[in-house]
């Protein structure tokens, strides 16, 4: 049930994908409905292939540089259009023409079904199910785009004809509802990494430009302007530079549009048959944006998502630690783990058939923390890191980061540790004992509880 | 042509747009107001509330501990898990002494206890507690204590003793005895006039009890007892009991506190417990439902005067509808109007309920209330809703003029 | 060459001789009133018909379903090749402002809005607005000099003049007028006429009058005589 949940926001865009390519392409039905299907599972299986070779980050990296380039080329597409709409025109030497093939159709629908299905994947456990349970994963995607994909051609038959969609417009729709679907994951967000790079590319900026005029009691700068510096050193900043670059293009293909030129009707000499004809022009104007128009508000969703990522949390896979003769745990503050980044990070450590889960924090006050993933009272379903907070997965408590190594309450149960320059250093016993201690008293109705 | 169409209607019928405007904005003011101050109401109730005293008592618990709690566990009730809800804490030490000043003697009870004490707890912001805090309605006709020899003494005491701020009374115990300057006299209306006030410090040292404390009071924010709260937690299975502990019922907190003071028992003063989450409940409804009701008169009153212009213009609508205009034009025209109106009804709407909040806010719980962000979209959106509910009839009508009975003769 | 213009030519003479307005068996019932007993009637395209009768003969009637306005009980009713009763009610309103100018007897102009801006708003109804041409139409109606004024503050026959010139600006084919002098006095109602017929002369739409006076019914090429819902008499003048 919970599979189908989280599966929702990726129906939905794929659905919305087959829509928007249906009436892109219009002349040409059949070839993108089989390119559809097709680009899905190919795309579905190709991150499982991924997934699976290799673990980690590199298949998000994957997905994430595809959504990226996506996002560039409508850049570079809403750039041109609104070029044109100027009236200067760039033809393309044989563009016209290619457009119009089914070539083309086929090409587009299988890319942006292909990143469809690639998200989608990233959302299952491919990386360590069985290869029984990944194939059933893919084939019932592949039913799941069968039925999303004719779900959608029934669905455009019966939009007005008069809702058309211009070439800008159709990728505009595909990458608002690609991101959309990408930003319910935290790891293949695109909006708060962008919103982060935006704020420190303006920092660094200033850093480095205005380094003259930041020297305090500079001749040139009046109070006023360092009100207004300032601002960009503000925690807005990089939200807000975020969302224009984020509604940029799609706002810019709409802009577009409306800058189109009328057609001329000054050979038409009756003046109500002239009005007509503007009207017409007009009208047609208006429906075309209708497409673009729903893009921005599911932009604005993608943007809203990755703001409130509503389901997922930081929550690496433990990663096994061993002691030393002394019974020792070493665990080196860099290295493959950055363990002062502010994020939890999550270790398990074996003994003689016994097993504890622990991670490891840096809190904002920038003391690090070594507990328990489990607390005294709850279940040990662990703990996964939102803003600010971490949260206890079992009574979805939000415990602040700055009390995370404090006891009591939901608060993970800390344990005692002595933290030297380059790592921090556990009792292997102890952490055992605890970890038994606590699971003990609280894991008896794991079984049979709820 | 359609915004030359609205603007000349406007200024072609003031009176009757102003109306429907008027409606709109009343709405949209109202709305604000009372959203704003149920916003801000639970958490002013809560701490008005609070003034009627502490709502968590903690006491020795009898089989352990000897009678006392530990002073040195006191800042830990800082760190629990419900440490935020909490508000303030004060703890008390009482002995029975021989009072004597100007040549009177009476037995008296003597409480030492924290005024107004700066606490630093190491990872927590720093806080100050104890009676100032936690019982707010205290009159005190003087000044609070600041030195260790400074006490303040109940009316009650004061009286028979006939000491005044200012004054000076010794207290007697087993042989020894201490002097205090009475910086105030206190009026409680209740026990509490009976006694002497003094440091918790001296009142240690006086009794022979250091780092000792007989009761500790506790004020909290609490979520109203529900049936669930009500269960005994010893019955509850595991699942109810994390429930139980995540969720800050009186019972819950008190708990939490008594687990960090080491042989202590908690209970919850009751009364004000659920006394005050029944009333929080209750009042959050009312002026949910009051918000409705005006949104619901606000609605009614557009509806009904644009039925009575609809009425004076149904010839100009039958004119366009002869002229060729479709279903579709003629509800733009008067959406149009209405959205406009609403528009400009739901900002001065919003700008005079945000007035009517700090009014309201000032004369019933006197103090100002901070406007949320999220009230202007709300005023916004309420005046649209009201717009729209209070044309639906009026546009109906429009639809259905007939064109040849109108324009005939 | 000239037997390649000739299909062209014929299908323009055939047009030409099309009937504009055909009803088969119309009738219209208010209730119990039957208001038009079922008519058959044809009107040639260019045609100026005048429609005379009593009141309450039903004159009016058969113009509102003409003219789109009301819908017949029975009966076929073709305009322009278009079957009005096929259409529904933004199909009648399409059809309205496409097909037909209406001017009525009672000026009924919009009271807030100038005399162009009156002109303006069926442009706006029909397609999109456009101030010059609404500006030009006033000027051929002679009010170029009273664009800005609203219908308070014009005459009587200034304003009917607003309103030919509204039911011409989106170049109907049928031109239909509901006792259009009848609030005139004599030299007002000639002046209208004479704008009416020069205007005919240049965009060549169908005209129907209803009329009770003799007079403005002899403007016309044919009149028909209207009595109790029945076609009673007709007359060609020319």
């Amino acid at each position: 049930m919970a599979i189908v949940y989280k599966m929702i926001p990726h129906i939905l865009a794929s659905f919305g994908i087959a829509l928007v390519m249906f009436r892109g392409f219009s002349g040409r039905r059949s070839v993108v409905a089989l390119t559809s299907i097709a680009g899905f599972v190919a795309g579905a299986a190709g991150a499982v292939v991924l997934f699976r070779v290799y673990r980690g980050t590199i298949p998000f990296g994957v997905i994430k540089t595809a959504l990226g380039s996506g996002f560039l080329i409508l850049w570079g597409v809403a750039v041109g259009v609104m070029y044109r709409s100027t009236g200067r025109g760039t033809a393309f030497i044989g563009g016209e023409r290619f457009v119009d093939s089914s070539y083309y159709a086929g090409i587009c629908t299988v890319i942006s079904s292909m990143v469809a299905g690639a998200i989608c994947m990233s959302r299952l456990p491919v990386a360590d199910s069985s290869v029984l349970k990944v194939a059933v994963f893919v084939f019932g995607g592949g039913v799941l785009a069968c039925g999303v994909v004719f779900a959608a051609k029934i669905l455009e038959k019966r939009l007005p004809a008069a809702v058309t969609v211009t070439q800008s417009g159709m990728l505009a729709a595909v990458m608002a509802f690609l991101l959309m679907s990408s930003s319910s994951t935290l790891r293949l967000d695109l909006f708060s990494p962008l919103s982060m790079k935006v704020m420190k590319g303006i920092h660094d900026f200033v850093h480095q430009f205005m380094e003259s005029i930041l020297i305090p009691d500079h001749l040139f700068v009046q109070p006023v302007v360092w009100k207004y510096i300032g601002y960009l050193f503000g925690k807005g900043v990089g939200f807000w530079g975020g969302m224009i670059i984020w509604f940029t293009p799609v706002l810019l293909i709409v802009l577009a549009n409306q800058l189109e030129r009328l057609p001329s009707v000054a050979h038409v000499r009756q003046g109500a048959q002239r009005r007509k004809l503007i009207f017409a022009a007009i009208e047609a104007r208006r429906f075309r944006l209708v497409i673009p128009m729903f893009s921005v508000i599911v932009f604005a969703a993608a943007a809203y998502q990755s703001s409130f990522p509503s389901v997922e949390y930081w929550d690496p896979k433990p990663v096994p630690v061993t002691a030393n003769q002394a019974g020792e745990i070493f665990i080196p503050k860099q290295g493959e783990i950055n363990l002062e980044d502010g994020k939890l990070h999550k270790f398990l450590f074996k003994q003689g058939g016994r097993e504890a889960k622990f991670f490891v924090l840096m809190t904002p006050a920038g003391k690090l923390t070594v507990v328990l993933d489990a607390c005294a009272i709850c279940k040990p379903d662990g703990y996964g890191q939102a803003e600010g907070s971490v949260i206890c997965y079992y009574c979805i408590t939000l415990i602040p980061l700055e009390t995370v190594g404090k006891p009591g309450g939901c608060n993970p149960v800390p344990i005692s540790f002595t933290e030297k320059a380059d790592g921090v250093i556990i009792d292997g016993m102890t952490l055992v004992n605890t970890w038994g201690a606590t699971v003990q008293s609280t894991a008896r109705v794991k079984e049979g509880g709820k | 042509m359609l915004f030359r169409i609205l603007k000349n209607s406007f200024l072609k019928r003031p009176k009757s747009v102003f109306l429907v405007f008027l409606s709109i904005a009343m709405g949209a003011a109202v709305a604000t107001a009372f959203l704003g101050i149920a916003g801000e109401i639970s958490h002013k109730m809560a701490l008005e509330l609070r003034s009627y005293g502490a709502n968590i008592l903690l006491e020795p618990s009898a089989v352990e501990g000897g009678g006392f709690l530990r002073e040195e566990d006191l800042p830990k009730i800082k760190t629990v898990f419900w440490k935020y809800n909490i508000t303030g804490f004060t703890p008390y030490l009482f002995g029975i002494t021989e009072f004597s000043a100007g040549g009177k003697k009476e037995r008296g009870v003597i409480a030492g206890t924290w005024f107004a004490k700066q606490l630093e707890v190491p990872g927590e912001e720093a806080s100050v507690q104890g009676i100032k805090g936690i019982a707010p309605w205290w009159e005190v006709q003087g000044r609070w204590p600041e030195n260790a020899d400074e006490a303040i003494i109940g009316a009650a005491l004061a009286k028979r003793l006939k000491i005044v701020p200012g004054g000076e009374v010794s207290a007697l115990l087993k042989g020894r005895s201490q002097n205090f300057h009475v910086a105030g006299v206190v009026t409680t209306g209740g026990y509490e006039e009976e006694q002497l006030f003094a440091p918790l410090v001296t009142v240690q040292s006086l009794l022979q009890q250091q780092g000792k404390v007989s009761r500790v009071q506790v004020s909290a924010l609490t979520v109203p007892m529900d049936d669930f709260g009500k269960k005994d937690p010893a019955t509850m299975t595991k699942d109810e009991y994390e429930k139980w502990y995540c969720t800050a019922y009186v019972t819950s907190v008190a708990k939490n506190v008594e687990e960090v003071m080491a042989g202590s028992r908690a209970k919850p003063i009751w009364q004000i417990a659920s006394a005050e989450g029944a009333l929080l409940k209750k009042l959050n409804s009312v002026m949910l439902f009051l918000t409705i009701l005006a949104l619901g008169a606000s609605a009614a009153s557009v509806s009904t005067s644009l039925m009575a212009s609809m009425a004076e213009r149904s010839p100009e609508i039958a004119l366009m509808k002869a002229v060729g205009a479709d279903r579709f034009q003629i509800s733009s025209i008067f959406i149009g109007e209405t959205l406009i109106i609403s528009v400009a009804g739901g900002i001065i709407g919003y700008l005079l309920g945000n007035q009517l909040a700090q009014v309201i806010s000032r004369s019933v719980f006197n103090s100002t209330i901070a406007s949320p962000l999220w009230l202007f979209p709300t005023a916004i959106i309420s005046a649209l809703v009201v717009a729209i509910a209070g044309s639906i009839a009026p546009l109906r009508r429009a639809l259905l003029v007939e064109p040849v009975r109108v324009l005939k003769g | 060459m000239s037997s390649a213009f000739c299909p062209v030519k014929r299908e323009r003479l055939l047009r030409m001789a099309e009937n504009i307005i055909e009803t088969n068996g119309l009738t219209r019932n208010y209730g119990d009133i039957c208001a038009l007993k079922p008519l058959d009637l044809q009107i040639p395209e260019g045609e100026w018909l005048s429609v005379m009768g009593h009141s309450g003969s039903g004159k009016s009637t058969l113009m509102n379903l003409v003219g789109g306005l009301d819908r017949p009980s029975a009966g076929s009713l073709q305009v322009g090749g278009k079957d009005l009763l096929a259409l529904n009610e933004d199909g009648l309103a399409r059809f309205r402002r496409e097909f037909v100018g209406i001017i009525f007897q009672q000026h009924h102009l919009v009271p807030y809005l100038t005399a162009v801006e009156n002109v303006m708003m069926a442009q706006y109804f029909h397609s999109v607005p456009d101030e010059a041409e609404a500006r030009h139409a006033l000027e051929r109606v002679g009010l170029g000099h009273r664009l800005k004024n609203r219908p308070g503050e014009l005459s009587g026959g200034e304003q009917q003049r607003v309103c030919i010139a509204r039911a011409i600006i989106n170049s109907p084919k049928l031109l239909l007028g509901d006792e259009p002098t009848g609030n005139l006095d004599h030299k007002s109602t000639v002046m209208v006429m004479e704008l009416l017929k020069e205007l005919r002369a240049e965009e060549r739409f169908t005209v129907v009058m209803v009329t009770h006076n003799q007079e403005v019914a002899g403007w016309g090429d044919r009149t028909i005589y209207l009595d109790d819902g029945v076609l009673v008499r007709e007359e060609r003048m020319r």
